[in-house]
């Protein structure tokens, strides 16, 4: 297959995807996190059928880069909002903690297998793949919790709630991100030292400048009302130009997106905009992402077992976060099983992993993409029901069939 | 003149100022902390770029009257390689694979603004034009050429049976017009009377009259600039397959689109791109000519369906981002150095040219008994030079590798400084033979809703 095949076939998906959005024509097929197109992506790829070559993909690594960019931007854009309502300080501190929480276990269960077999060859990439792990491991995705409320048409303060904490936790992974790009620097391109604080900072400040940028381009009486034209330039500048400090690009696009929403006056008119963007731009991405799959990485049995702990941690990090949720007054009548609600994973972890492939080619790169995906599909098998037992044990969901999923905004 | 419709408050031209400064401020230090680029980084920041400066850019020199698309190739020239290397040669020769998505909409624009209507009300002044500034203007050029020649330095050593044959591609070189830069202009300005309606349908038609001329040109040239080779009917060969290959598979994509726009009509965009970037190599491997492929598509979708003003209006939609990013590319890939070294010919030659049009386009006007404007301004379209120029230029390169080398830094000489001029002196006819519209047209969609209908 060639490159000029692969990119049509990239483009038929991202019409897929945007006709999925749509909601007109193939409403209610497909998983939130989207694990189906990176299975999809696995097949094509070098190790099962071999269609899409893994030279190929190196030749596509700019337009994934873009991709990832812009998901990233989307989500920045959508931070701290559910829907219409600006989230509430009592969800977003536990979306945040719930995040910190399971991250952090990943990333703790890592480095205790990491100080038992030598799987990496220096400390360093020890610390890389456990942070690497714990990011793809800290959200909840956006998608999986609103699709379970809106398929099963729940309402109540536990479905509010969970809904609220999944948009509030994505801001963890991305520092996370920016911190382990920034303290990998290659000292080559840089002819002084520069401390990784003012590196993390520049992620962050880069993010922001060029939001505000947008915002201004975009905002009040300025005549260049170019939507698209402004959202793309500044997004491809943004995305190059971390690229070339080896900065972690996710990180800037969302800090971009957060400061565009806080900045420009056209906010909710500018995420209805965008919105409808994300899964035409998610199909290809998680294609590529599954294509980049390595199943050599699992030789070493060191390997499996890291991913196993990982995949144990994450489970253990959410179900302590379910314990802190039943704290809260409105979910005090939940299942002990709640956290497991938030095992979803879906389009920000694999971004995640697809990012550290691209930047840490080998193991690091390697385990930490496989483990999202097997993270995303089996946050799949286990979130929604769970979540839908737990919304039927409080009465937010009767336990009827369910109905077909309600039609998602038309894509302008 | 500016249109004063779209003249800004200087609080917004200083805040356009301002953030040109600081995006220019971002990849100034990133290229200098980073000087080294590694993967398509510098690629992808430089759209970003092109984009941003381009557009805002071309805000600011509209205080001047400069048309917009001036404005895109003065951004790229000063972030380009010669002048601040924000952008190096490398992403430059990357990005030319968005031309490929440029052309396409621009031929299918152009084609779709070929209404049957207005071909048949100026099908007299278009063909007295076309058929004069066609045969004199190559026969007018290839002498300026010969004249010139103690000044071209490639072109002293040369017999007078090569130098005429080299003179023969010069001017059939001559005859290209820029159907990008017209459209572009046209865009702008939203124009509409006998000078753009004139422009347009003898700019769009030219095309294909210069790629005829080109396999005649090579034909007779080859024989005189290569003493042992023979006439050789082989060049007629290809142009007939390519013609009528390139005609066939248009109307067949024409068909195809009219069924999309009117059973689908969404998505545009995805099927642009698809068209631009895939249909462009299959034409390339079918040795088709795409600008004539996509504007025949273009043409039958406007005049043999009810979707003309739809598919028009998506690619505008489309076309806004792209053509920035086109024409700022085509300013950054213009050789500073090289333009420098040549000038004093280039000048010449430029000059000879936009006269001897000039005069033909006079001629042409006072035969077919076009209105006074037409009769005024009709050659001011007629300057710009770009992308089919260049490629020319490159295929001589090719064709005869003894002269070719200097040929084509001739024909990027000539054409930069007939990109730089020709807008302006395009914009500045329109103004003046009051064609300009007062409304602005936004090349990219605003995120405002439109107002809602005032109900009287």
């Amino acid at each position: 297959m060639n490159a000029l095949l692969l990119l049509m076939g990239l483009l038929v998906l991202a019409y897929i995807g945007s006709f999925l959005v749509g909601g007109r024509a193939l409403r209610g097929i497909g998983l939130p996190s989207g694990a189906e197109y990176v299975a999809l992506g696995f097949v094509l790829g070098p190790h099962v059928l071999g269609i899409v070559e893994r030279s190929m993909l190196e030749s596509f690594e700019p337009i994934v880069q873009v991709a990832l960019g812009w998901l990233a931007l989307v989500i920045g854009i959508d931070y701290g909002f559910a829907g219409e309502r600006r989230v509430g300080p009592k969800s977003l501190a536990l979306g945040l903690t719930s995040a910190l929480v399971t991250g952090g276990a990943v990333a703790a269960a890592v480095m205790a297998v990491l100080s038992r077999v030598a799987l990496v060859p220096t400390t360093m990439d020890g610390w890389l793949l456990a942070g690497g792990l714990g990011a793809a491991g800290a959200e909840t995705t956006r998608h999986a919790v609103r699709w379970v409320t809106e398929r099963h048409h729940a309402k109540g303060p536990v479905s509010n709630l969970l809904n609220e904490m999944s948009h509030a936790d994505d801001v963890v992974p991305l520092l996370v991100l920016a911190v382990l790009f920034a303290a990998t620097q290659k000292e080559a391109h840089v002819p002084w030292q520069v401390p990784l604080y003012v590196w993390v900072s520049t992620t962050i400040a880069l993010g922001l400048v060029l939001g505000a940028v947008a915002a201004l381009l975009l905002g009040g009486e300025f005549t260049l009302h170019a939507t698209w034209g402004v959202l793309f330039g500044t997004s491809m500048l943004a995305i190059g130009t971390a690229a070339r400090l080896d900065l972690s690009s996710l990180s800037v696009m969302f800090f971009m997106g957060v400061a565009l929403a806080a900045v420009s006056p056209h906010h909710s008119l500018l995420r209805e905009a965008v919105a409808p963007t994300e899964r035409p731009v998610l199909l290809p991405a998680l294609l590529l992402a599954g294509a980049r799959i390595d199943l050599n990485v699992l030789r070493s049995r060191y390997v499996v077992i890291v991913i196993v702990a990982a995949l144990l941690a994450r489970v253990l990090g959410k179900f302590l976060s379910g314990l802190l949720v039943r704290v809260t007054r409105s979910a005090r009548g939940a299942s002990p099983a709640v956290g497991l609600a938030l095992l979803s994973s879906g389009a920000l972890s694999i971004a995640i992993g697809l990012a550290f492939a691209l930047r840490f080619p080998g193991v690091v790169g390697d385990t930490v993409l496989l483990a999202s995906a097997l993270s995303a599909i089996f946050g799949e098998f286990v979130a929604p029901a769970t979540l839908r037992r737990v919304l039927e044990g409080v009465g937010e969901v009767r336990a009827a069939a369910p109905e077909s999923t309600p039609a998602l905004p038309e894509v302008p | 003149m500016s249109n004063p419709a779209v003249k800004a408050p200087p609080a917004r031209k200083l805040l356009q100022a301002g953030l040109l400064i600081v995006i220019s401020g971002v990849l100034f230090v990133a290229t200098r902390v980073v000087p080294e680029m590694h993967g398509g980084s510098g690629t992808i920041a430089a759209v970003g770029f092109l984009l941003l400066a381009g557009t805002l850019l071309s805000e600011l020199v509209e205080l001047l009257g400069i048309p917009h698309l001036t404005g895109y190739l003065l951004a790229g020239i000063l972030a380009g390689p010669h002048v601040l290397h924000l952008i190096d040669h490398r992403s430059v020769e990357r990005l030319s694979s968005v031309n490929a998505l440029a052309l396409a909409l621009i031929a299918m624009a152009g084609g779709a603004e070929l209404k049957m209507e207005l071909l048949k009300k100026g099908f007299r002044s278009l063909g007295w034009a076309t058929l004069l500034q066609s045969l004199l203007v190559p026969v007018l050029m290839t002498s300026v050429f010969m004249a010139v020649r103690p000044l071209i330095p490639f072109a002293k050593p040369l017999t007078l049976s090569a130098l005429a044959g080299v003179g023969l591609l010069w001017g059939i070189m001559s005859v290209t017009r820029s159907p990008s830069a017209t459209l572009g202009i046209l865009s702008q300005t939203r124009a509409q009377g006998p000078v753009a309606r004139f422009i347009l349908t003898f700019v769009m038609t030219s095309d294909l009259v210069v790629v005829v001329l080109l396999a005649l040109g090579l034909t007779v040239a080859r024989p005189l600039i290569e003493p042992g080779a023979a006439f050789s009917g082989a060049a007629f060969r290809r142009l007939a397959h390519e013609i009528l290959g390139s005609v066939s598979l248009g109307t067949t994509l024409g068909i195809v689109l009219v069924l999309y726009v009117r059973l689908v009509g969404r998505q545009l965009l995805v099927v642009f791109i698809a068209l631009g970037f895939g249909l462009t190599e299959v034409l390339r491997y079918l040795n088709f000519e795409p600008l004539l492929t996509f504007m025949v598509a273009g043409f039958l979708v406007q005049n043999l369906s009810s979707q003309g003003e739809k598919f028009l209006h998506a690619i505008e939609q489309t076309g806004g981002v792209v053509y920035v990013v086109f024409f700022a590319t085509a300013g950054a890939d213009l050789d500073v150095p090289l333009l420098r070294l040549l000038w004093p010919v280039a000048l010449i030659l430029t000059g000879s040219r936009a006269l001897i049009s000039w005069g033909v386009s006079r001629l042409a006007g006072r035969i077919a008994n076009d209105p006074p404007t037409v009769l005024r301004w009709g050659w001011s379209g007629l300057v710009s030079q770009a992308g089919l120029a260049l490629g020319l230029g490159s295929l001589v390169a090719r064709e005869f590798p003894s002269i070719g080398g200097g040929f084509r830094a001739l024909a990027i000489a000539t054409v930069a400084i007939n990109e730089l001029v020709g807008p302006v002196l395009f914009k500045l006819a329109l103004d003046r033979a009051g064609e300009t519209s007062e409304e602005p047209r936004l090349t990219i969609p605003s995120l405002r809703p439109p107002p809602p209908p005032v109900v009287e």
